[in-house]
């Protein structure tokens, strides 16, 4: 019963008006929490003792760092659903994630270029997670480069959801990085969430700004494959129903 | 499983020595790359150490870059390619085979004229060894990379710019530790544990590699 859900999601009409449905609900949500996020982190969070108010900036330089990542496993993951069930959703759902987790990437690195200025000195070093994150940056816009020049929609689809899979090699440099070459960058704050070492003030705001990221994200990524959707089956029965039903409506 | 290596292996061999100048422009071109820095920053002994490694790396990926749009373009619009991927034999061998051959006639010469560039920039005979040594366990995996780049980019018009998007972030980690291997080297530290990353670099791209490419060629094909 559970497993003919699943496979039920793969039908585009079925996934179209999920989408459709859900949308709202995950922008509404999203809104709610990064609200109450900003408020906690802008008004009740204390300053920190070394960084004064400009730390900050941190709700929504790791929300967007975090997203950045997210958003590349989720386009990895739509990528393998894609190529071993050749199904049309998976891979307007991973072509929709690749935009928008490139513009988290970017927010990511202009923000941690604001932060590391006053903290720093300087908006660039050469650190582990800053280059790791613009190589993201520069593995999104190949996915969608690579997408874009190949002309056959369905060549273009399982070429780069197999550029996107090999990328994902990429995600525990990322992540390991810190591990790796130990430098000029903070230790990630969320890693030892059993202790935390930051002041549960300063963590609550933080961990609704991630999750109302989270939201917004998937809700940004219901509308958009919605969207590629009804682009790829615009000469089907079905959307034209669709349509005519609302037209009906009004 | 021989004789398709024997007769895969020569065919390739027998064609890259037939267009032996594309061999040619990418060992020039090499040379070029490794000898415009000197001319340009100076002939400064300390600075020409100092960039020395990534200067061999960097002209070694773009070196392959070059030439490597070369490895399935031809026999895709010739038609060659598609026999192979209906032939019974595994694509993922046969591709093993075209990349080893590749990299025997066009990057295995880098590596004889690396030691006499290397020499040109003043670095002592020990590390020689060593920026040759870091070559050989490196290219294999810029080699593999640029392979799957050249398959999924194989119906592109104009694919080399976007082949060096593709290759350049995945091979960022052997770069890295390239020129990490040849800067502990000249500067008397141990460069097994750089050399030890690039060999695992190597095996797991010259062993994985095969079967992404292959699946690549299929999409690229079909």
């Amino acid at each position: 019963m559970n497993l003919r859900k699943i496979y039920k999601l793969g039908s585009p009409p079925y996934f179209f008006k999920l989408a459709i449905l859900l949308e709202p609900w995950f922008l509404g949500c999203a809104l709610l929490l990064i609200s109450i996020g900003m408020y906690g982190g802008l008004f009740i969070a204390p300053p920190d003792y070394q960084m004064g108010d400009a730390y900050r900036i941190i709700y929504f330089h790791v929300p967007s760092a975090y997203l950045s990542m997210m958003a590349y496993v989720a386009m990895a993951m739509g990528s393998v659903v894609g190529l071993v069930w050749r199904s049309n959703v998976a891979f307007s759902f991973a072509n929709s994630c690749a935009p928008v987790g490139a513009s988290f990437t970017f927010l990511a690195l202009i923000t941690g270029m604001l932060w590391g200025k006053p903290m720093w000195g300087s908006a660039w070093v050469w650190d582990a997670r800053l280059t790791s994150e613009l190589i993201l940056l520069f593995l999104y816009l190949a996915y969608i480069l690579l997408y874009l020049s190949i002309p056959d929609r369905s060549k273009a689809d399982r070429s780069a959801s197999l550029f996107a899979i090999v990328g994902l090699v990429n995600i525990p440099i990322i992540h390991y990085s810190v591990v790796w070459w130990n430098t000029l960058h903070q230790a990630s704050t969320l890693s030892r969430l059993a202790k935390p070492a930051i002041a549960s003030e300063m963590l609550w705001p933080l961990m609704i700004m991630i999750l109302g990221f989270s939201l917004f994200f998937f809700g940004i990524i219901m509308r958009r494959t919605a969207a590629e959707i009804m682009n790829r089956e615009k000469k089907t029965r079905w959307i034209g129903s669709i349509f005519s039903e609302e037209n009906d409506n009004v | 499983m021989i004789d398709v290596f024997r007769i895969i292996f020569l065919r390739d061999l027998k064609v890259s020595l037939r267009r032996w100048s594309d061999v040619f422009i990418s060992l020039i071109f090499f040379i070029l790359v490794c000898l415009i820095f000197p001319l340009t920053a100076g002939d400064d002994q300390i600075l020409l150490l100092k960039i020395i490694g990534p200067v061999m790396l960097i002209s070694a990926l773009l070196a392959t870059l070059l030439s490597m749009q070369s490895l399935f373009k031809p026999d895709v619009s010739n038609g060659s390619l598609e026999q192979l991927v209906i032939s019974s034999n595994s694509l993922a061998y046969v591709v093993c085979i075209k990349i080893f051959c590749f990299w025997l006639v066009t990057v295995l010469p880098l590596l004889f004229v690396s030691g006499f560039i290397a020499a040109s920039y003043y670095v002592d005979q020990q590390s020689i060894l060593i920026v040759i040594l870091t070559l050989l366990v490196s290219t294999p995996t810029f080699v593999n990379i640029a392979a799957l780049a050249a398959a999924l980019t194989v119906g592109v018009r104009h694919s080399g710019a976007l082949m060096a998007l593709i290759i350049i972030p995945l091979t960022l980690p052997a770069m890295i530790f390239g020129s990490k291997a040849i800067e502990y080297s000249i500067l008397g530290f141990d460069p097994t544990a750089p050399l030890y990353f690039l060999i695992g670099m190597m095996i797991f791209t010259s062993t994985l590699g095969p079967f992404v490419t292959a699946a690549a060629i299929r999409i690229s094909i079909d």
